[in-house]
């Protein structure tokens, strides 16, 4: 394997972990307040395909990220409802905007005249450093050759980070995610919190969904996400809960989206299916290893409500 | 001075009646939102129903699609309630119906040939069942004994499966392939000894099969020994625990029971319907459609077998409707809005919402208080 190889493997495995970073981000900062969204997929799917429309209509990609965010902020906000305010079953719902979101995007994108489908590939965004920079060896493809999303996308997770362990409002987030009786006795609105992280969460997913559709892509195709918004669910638990743990799983599980480019590249032939089955096999093997360790599975343990409804007259 | 709030009491147990009007007030209400988008995108919303209608339930043809779709929706429902109703987050049917279909195919493939029909079915049904319930155990054991999240570890396994599956047809020249169809590749048929008889039309016998499991395991869960532990360790571990069940050993055996029912329904789907092992037919989402449907029956065995019934019947009503003009997509995103109204509906049933009324308290009130 030459140098070259190994360096676009990792600046690809970056570019491609991106979507999957936002999105497990997303997920973090919803599951840290209790609630579980499984719904990525379809918030995704939604954001990728209001992204390209956004794009196309005006002509700028940013403009696309912003449409294809608030889509997912929309779908999130129904989970929202649901979970929060109704105390349905999140998993009954996450899986019911799986369904929605992936009518919904199909049905959006035969919507305009010609459908999405027949379109050609959208603007996508310029790089953010000058050529001499980038036309550097080894940290120029990688670390300077990027379009601004991923530094965005380091930052955000930089922002959370900072936000969750490091500030009062994140210390009341994990503090609901917790315990939310205690938290609503200390006077936090438990069912505020949980909505915002869950927008917020939706916000990110969509992000992701109109990352991969005008960057990525540059197309829309229904169903697109192609099991992105499943794995970056799994990054969640891989991660701990933890967004600088969840960008570096992201980027390994870039990597391992591309590997099968890569591996044919060097000329070795690994059927498609063995390397699609990793990132789910290591997402399972990695689980039973830190439940099985008593330490660990204290530290990275999932917020103690997570999934469970709170009603303050039940408590 | 008066205050306007909003008050939620609980219910207690809703009657039978309300039981009823919800559900179907929120699967009203779901119509009307799609009769809205249907107009918005310039379609004759009455027009589109009454197709759904004809072409899910209109003619003893359609009835047969209908309830052929029904079959692995019912199974796969019930492999979800029986474990959500331990409190045992099951996603995990999807791939267990997988692995059942491979196993069965398998065993039809390698023995059907050799022996009469009951046998042969019988045998490649009960490996199905056999491979969705050790396919669940590898979720099962470290859930219960290392207490490994159930809910990432058998969805995780889903794509593990459909990886599995796709690589024996598509990535492979496996025993499950049709090698003398290269050009599409294909699964094999297995012999006819191996298929499920047909009992009217082309309705096979596994619609029979799902509505005995859904009638046995209501009987089981309401009047068995283990279906009251079951609902004890689902309502209240605690209690559990101090009556000395033993609740790993439960966690085990019922994911290992939910499994075998979803690892069924693979099987029914390949001795039924596909008689080959197709990847493309066989994933349609049948086990994450379970879970909905188990949802909205409220974890009612007896409730899942309508409820699927009419999924089946619209989901099939929208390759009509694409005659039509009207995107199929529109009637995924119904049934996806039909769910979610269906799982709102639940919170009204449990909790009465009122408006109250009350005067504020004065600096008299407040003095005399």
């Amino acid at each position: 394997m030459n140098e070259t190889v190994v360096v676009l493997t990792i600046a690809g495995a970056i570019v491609a972990g991106t979507p999957l970073a936002l999105a497990a981000l997303g997920e973090i900062l919803t599951e840290r307040s209790g609630v579980m969204n499984l719904g990525i997929e379809g918030m995704m799917l939604v954001g990728g395909v209001f992204g390209v429309v956004g794009a196309l209509a005006s002509r700028d990609p940013w403009i696309g990220l912003v449409v294809g965010a608030l889509a997912g902020i929309a779908l999130a906000a129904v989970h929202a409802a649901l979970a929060v305010g109704l105390r349905v079953s999140q998993i009954v719902s996450g899986l019911a905007l799986v369904i929605v979101g992936t009518g919904l995007s199909s049905f959006v994108g035969k919507i305009p005249e010609p459908p999405l489908t027949d379109r050609q590939a959208v603007e996508s965004f310029h790089r953010l450093f000058p050529p001499t920079l980038v036309d550097l060896p080894a940290a120029g493809p990688i670390v300077f050759g990027h379009d601004p999303i991923v530094y965005v996308t380091v930052a955000l997770v930089g922002a959370a980070s900072y936000y969750l362990f490091r500030t009062r409002a994140g210390l009341a987030v994990r503090a609901v995610g917790e315990d939310p009786a205690t938290a609503d006795a200390n006077g936090i609105r438990v069912a505020l919190v949980r909505l915002l992280h869950t927008c917020a969460g939706g916000a990110l997913a969509g992000l992701g969904g109109a990352y991969l559709t005008i960057e990525l892509t540059g197309i829309w195709q229904d169903g697109i996400t192609a099991g992105y918004g499943w794995i970056a669910f799994a990054m969640v638990s891989f991660s701990g809960w933890r967004p600088w743990r969840a960008l570096v799983a992201a980027y390994v599980f870039g990597a391992l989206v591309n590997l099968s480019f890569t591996l044919q590249i060097i000329g070795v032939n690994v059927p498609s299916q063995l390397l699609a089955v990793l990132p789910f096999l290591l997402t399972i093997v990695v689980l039973i290893v830190i439940s099985a360790r008593q330490a660990s599975a204290r530290k990275l343990a999932a917020p103690a409500a997570l999934a469970v409804p709170y009603a303050r007259e039940s408590r | 001075m008066r205050a306007r709030r909003l008050a939620v009491e609980p219910r207690g147990r809703p009657s039978l009646v309300s039981r009823i009007v919800f559900p179907l007030a929120s699967v009203i209400g779901a119509g009307v939102l799609g009769a809205i988008l249907l107009i918005a995108t310039g379609h004759d919303p009455v027009d589109a129903y009454l197709e759904v209608l004809r072409s899910g339930f209109g003619s003893d043809l359609t009835i047969v699609r209908t309830l052929i779709s029904a079959t692995p929706l019912i199974l796969t429902g019930v492999a979800a309630a029986v474990a959500f109703r331990m409190k045992i987050w099951n996603i995990g049917a999807e791939g267990q119906l997988y692995l059942g279909a491979i196993a069965a195919s398998g065993v039809a493939l390698a023995v059907g040939e050799s022996l009469p029909t009951m046998p042969a079915v019988a045998l490649s049904l009960a490996a199905g069942a056999t491979a969705g319930a050790v396919w669940a155990s590898l979720a099962a054991l470290p859930r219960a004994y290392l207490h490994t999240d159930e809910v990432i570890s058998t969805l995780m396994l889903n794509f593990v499966a459909l990886h599995l599956m796709n690589y024996l047809i598509f990535g492979s020249v496996s025993f499950w392939r049709d090698t003398e169809r290269l050009s599409f590749p294909s699964g094999r048929f297995i012999p006819e000894t191996a298929e499920l008889p047909e009992i009217w039309l082309r309705l096979h016998a596994g619609i029979v099969i799902a509505v005995i499991v859904a009638l046995f395991v209501w009987w089981v869960l309401r009047f068995s020994t283990w279906g009251f532990g079951v609902r004890v360790i689902g309502d209240s571990p605690a209690t559990a625990r101090y009556a000395g069940f033993g609740v790993s050993r439960r966690i085990v055996s019922i994911l290992a029971v939910s499994g075998a029912i979803a690892g069924l329904a693979g099987a029914v789907q390949i001795a039924g319907t596909s008689h080959a092992l197709q990847p493309g037919g066989l994933a349609v989402n049948l086990g994450y459609t379970g879970i909905v449907i188990a949802a909205v029956s409220r974890l009612n065995p007896l409730a899942i077998v309508p409820v699927s019934i009419l999924i089946a019947g619209l989901t099939n009503a929208g390759t009509a409707l694409q005659a039509q003009g009207v995107p199929n997509d529109l009637l995924v995103l119904l049934q996806g809005l039909a769910l979610l109204l269906v799982a709102a509906a639940e919170f009204f049933l449990a909790n009465r919402v009122r408006i109250v009324t009350r005067p504020l308290p004065t600096l008299e009130t407040a003095e005399a208080a």
